[in-house]
């Protein structure tokens, strides 16, 4: 009894993984052993359950990526996608974190060779997308450290709202994207040599923003967002940004509720 | 007190005081357009992805041909983009 049940659990196994390549990949017809059809007959059914699994998962990434998508075309796109549903199946049974790997897939993917700027294009829009479903949390009240001893104010630690997402390119990545909305006008050029860009990407109010920031701003935020203090943030700021402005940017941060808490 | 403690208290002071004139949560949500990332309702599978399945079943197979799909779409709108793969992609990578 024993032995029957270890041997069909082993079927099961072996049947489920004959069934995921065959799904996944191209198939090698080894799942007509376990049906007992014919190897042309069973491969031909099976093409239906593949062209179902990769197509909608080929959407999921379109309607995550529609910048990218706009970029390369939409057949690109989608051979590009099944190439990546290949190499990367989800792994959670939720496809709202499905394409997390897309940006780096695309990084070493040759065919996106010609488009150096691809990839990270492909980061700030899934930075976007966590940014999207990431939690909620009450924005810290400025108000609140009016009351702190100037002695303290260099050691205070912020804590950063779930949302908040830093994303650095050589490329004028948040330029591309704005560029490829479909409810920008006019056609716009976007001189790729413009040097680096680096977004915050932020959701005050429940609408995902992007703003670019200063060298010294982004320098300030990734420390801070490194649990570092506002005294060493602060330093390493200037040290990218000769002419940087706490103030100021303390002044824009606070309004954009990017932190939750102070301490 | 060293002059770094004071300058950062400084700021943050400063930047507290304006933030208090200004708080101005609502200001943003009109401030610049979002492009909808929604992608609650996304786990279907009877649209788009289900009659491609069953209509077209040729061309989703792309087989070999992928690797020689060249990227075309509005980066050709986009001035500097075109530069890279101007004309066609000459050599496709294997």
């Amino acid at each position: 009894m024993r032995c029957v049940r270890t041997l069909r659990s082993a079927m099961l196994r072996d049947f489920q993984r004959a069934f995921r390549r065959d799904l996944l990949g191209d198939g090698d017809g080894d799942l007509a052993a376990f049906t007992g059809m014919a190897p042309d007959q069973a491969a031909r059914r099976m093409r239906i359950y593949r062209n179902n699994v990769q197509g909608s998962l080929a959407g999921v990434l379109a309607s995550a990526f529609p910048v990218v998508e706009r970029l390369v075309g939409k057949a690109f796109f989608r051979a590009a996608a099944r190439a990546f549903v290949e190499r990367h199946p989800p792994t959670v049974p939720q496809l709202s974190v499905y394409g997390a790997d897309l940006p780096g897939f695309l990084a070493g993917f040759p065919p996106a060779r010609t488009l150096p700027y691809l990839a990270d294009v492909a980061r700030l829009e899934w930075a976007r997308i966590e940014a999207y479903f990431a939690g909620d949390a009450a924005p810290l009240d400025p108000a609140g450290l009016s009351s702190i001893d100037p002695a303290d104010a260099a050691g205070l630690t912020f804590r950063l709202h779930p949302a908040v997402r830093l994303v650095a390119s050589p490329f004028p990545v948040q330029r591309i994207w704005q560029a490829n909305q479909p409810d920008h006008g006019t056609v716009s050029k976007v001189d790729l040599q413009a040097g680096v860009e680096r977004v915050l990407v932020f959701r005050p109010a429940m609408t995902v923003l992007a703003h670019v920031l200063s060298a010294g701003d982004f320098a300030l935020v990734q420390g801070i967002a490194a649990g570092a203090t506002l005294g060493s943030a602060a330093a390493a700021a200037i040290e990218a940004e000769p002419g940087f402005s706490l103030q100021q940017a303390l002044a824009d941060h606070f309004s954009r509720a990017i932190f939750t808490d102070a301490a | 007190m060293t002059a770094k403690t004071l300058s950062v208290a400084a700021a943050l002071a400063g930047a507290i005081s304006v933030a208090g004139m200004a708080l101005s949560l609502p200001a943003y949500a009109d401030n610049e357009k979002c492009y909808g990332v929604a992608k609650a309702g996304e786990n279907d599978c009877a649209n788009e992805a289900g009659s491609h399945s069953c209509a077209g079943q040729s061309t989703v197979d792309y087989d070999g041909g992928e690797w020689q799909l060249v990227p075309a779409g509005s980066c050709e709108e986009m001035g500097g983009s075109l530069e890279p793969f101007e004309g066609v992609n000459p050599t496709p990578p294997a």
